[in-house]
């Protein structure tokens, strides 16, 4: 069931799942609206469907257990912010960084790979910033009434997620249930960059960030699967710890990629690539599309560019047609895109291009 | 079933009887040496150690100190995250050593350390007493084994990275019974152990 009046989120770029109005309001207008008949709560879902290219059927027979039990990894219900960071977090380290009206937040990887999920309010709004260790995805979701939690269960190694109004179970990279009452419903997504601490206290000097004080005890120091800054473990073997839905070679099952899925198709960019050119351009069906670099956050957006409008880099950022504009505010139509690893990326979306 | 006979149920019921009698003088007897303390000791202090480093709940980390506990640990004690695996109540940092204390993991540690450390003990005895058992002090070791991986299911089981192993359904209920098959070789190999240590 697609329910009305949960709209998209502000203006941090974030898209809101294929469909929804942009500028519409959301979060406790969306609370407040996401319930069915029986005021079961349930999470506000975007108008349409995000493309698979799987059966939901298929998806469903895929789900494995990741060896623990549900809420065995234990969301983040309480968050608390600082305004300095935590001692154990370097410079280089890994943050998921969220900006919604003027409010900006970061998540530490060392924090999350503990609990995946902070339910959270930001600007009023309720939301829930996800992070899957094992396929490197980091993503936002407008939540509304519900909180999310960890079904212990995982689709293609990504996090399941489950709803904890309707007990509807999410892969975080498809951002639609796959089992329970909403099956085949998309969530409302919203931008989370995944960059360092200093890329993002420098590009926001007043951001607050996620401390340990998480309302559980947990080693925070030690990630289980490896470390991202010096890449070492599992984030830079060519192993995965479950097989993939679909094995492709075209790149290192653990190059980064900066996916973006639409209604009708997925599109991937390698991530170091663009970096190094600042511009790449691919297809989805017959429509065009133009990733570009972000370089001060070290990360990549992704337009849709049905005109075939030229996009050049320039020292002020991004020229269209003689003007210059900021990566982050082209005049087009931004897709939601986020990082994730090759191998669950290619596992999800066998038939999307990959551009490098 | 021959076992169908009166007479031949008796003789089995003795006959266990006998085992678990030889068992608890043979584990008697070794507690009551010196090398027989030492084993237990040394091994059951090592195990424990071993099975809280598996379950990542004791390690090093950056040096300080400090002791947390959450806010509500009588409910958290219980709370099971995962197969005989339960939610840390507190975080205790002496210098480099952190221990994560999750009271149940704890209290099973402790269980299955002392059955190793008694296997230890008893075949370490056996092994440099007169009446040599065939069987090595290894044994009870490796009947351990099992209840040190089990550790590695949380999180993802990647100590199967290590191996080059991928996961799978069949291979993950596998782990959940690793724990439950350490007990029961732990047992076995104690009261096997037990039976062939002269007691007389």
């Amino acid at each position: 069931m697609t329910l009305g009046g949960a709209g998209c989120a502000g203006d941090d770029g974030a898209t809101t799942g294929a469909g929804s109005a942009p500028g519409s309001s959301t979060g406790t207008s969306a609370a407040s609206t996401a319930t069915d008949q029986n005021d079961r709560p349930e999470p506000p879902t975007a108008d349409s469907r995000l493309h698979l290219d799987f059966e939901i059927g298929t998806l469903e027979e895929n789900i494995v257990s990741g060896g623990v039990r549900k809420d065995g990894i234990p969301a983040i219900d309480d968050p608390t912010f600082a305004d300095t960071p935590p001692d154990g977090l370097a410079a280089d380290d890994p943050v998921f960084g969220l900006v919604r009206d003027g409010e900006v937040k970061a998540y530490p990887q060392y924090i999350l790979v503990h609990h995946e999920i902070v339910n959270d309010t930001i600007a009023g709004d309720a939301v829930a910033v996800t992070y899957c260790p094992l396929t490197g995805t980091a993503q936002g979701f407008e939540r509304g009434p519900v909180e999310f939690g960890v079904s212990g269960r995982l689709v293609n190694s990504n996090l399941t997620m489950y709803d904890r109004g309707t007990d509807s179970w999410w892969p975080q990279m498809l951002a639609t249930a796959i089992t329970g009452p909403l099956t085949g419903e998309s969530l409302q997504e919203f931008r989370v960059t995944w960059t360092t601490w200093d890329r993002w206290s420098r590009t926001y000097p007043e951001t607050r960030i996620l401390t340990e004080d998480t309302g559980f005890q947990r080693r925070y120091g030690v990630d289980p699967y490896g470390q991202y800054n010096e890449k070492r473990g599992y984030y830079s073997s060519t192993r995965t710890l479950f097989e993939p839905l679909h094995d492709d070679s075209r790149a290192h099952p653990k190059a980064v990629v900066i996916g973006t899925r639409t209604e009708t198709g997925a599109l991937a960019f390698d991530k170091e690539t663009l970096l190094r050119q600042r511009v790449l351009t691919g297809r989805i069906d017959d429509t065009l599309y133009v990733a570009v670099a972000d370089t001060a956050l070290e990360t990549g957006y992704v337009y849709a560019n049905p005109e075939s409008l030229s996009v050049t880099a320039s020292d002020d950022g991004y020229t269209i047609d003689g003007t210059a504009y900021d990566a982050d505010s082209l005049p087009l139509d931004r897709t939601l895109s986020f990082d994730a690893m090759w191998f669950a990326w290619a596992g999800f979306y066998p038939e999307s291009a990959y551009v490098n | 079933m021959s076992t169908d006979n009166p007479t031949d149920r008796a003789t089995v019921a003795a006959s266990i009887q006998r085992l678990f009698r030889n068992t608890v003088v043979a584990v008697s007897g070794a507690l009551s040496r010196r090398d027989g303390q030492v084993g237990l000791a040394v091994s059951g202090l090592t195990y424990f150690l071993l099975y809280l480093a598996g379950l990542r709940h004791l390690g090093l980390g950056p040096a300080g100190y400090e002791v947390s506990v959450v806010s509500n640990p009588l409910t958290r004690a219980f709370r099971q995250v995962g197969p005989f695996q339960w939610e840390p109540i507190a975080l205790v940092v002496v210098g480099p050593v952190e221990l994560l204390v999750a009271p149940l993991n704890m209290l099973l540690g402790a269980v299955l350390a002392l059955l190793v450390g008694l296997n230890l003990a008893v075949s370490v005895v056996a092994w440099r007493g007169p009446a040599a058992c065939r069987l090595g002090p290894g044994a009870g070791a490796v009947s351990g084994l099992p209840g040190l991986l089990s550790g590695f299911a949380c999180c993802g089981p990647t100590i199967l990275l290590a191996v080059g192993v991928q996961a799978s359904a069949g291979l993950l209920s596998l782990f959940q019974w690793l724990l439950p098959l350490t007990i029961v070789a732990l047992f076995g190999t104690l009261l096997w152990v037990g039976s062939r240590v002269e007691t007389a």
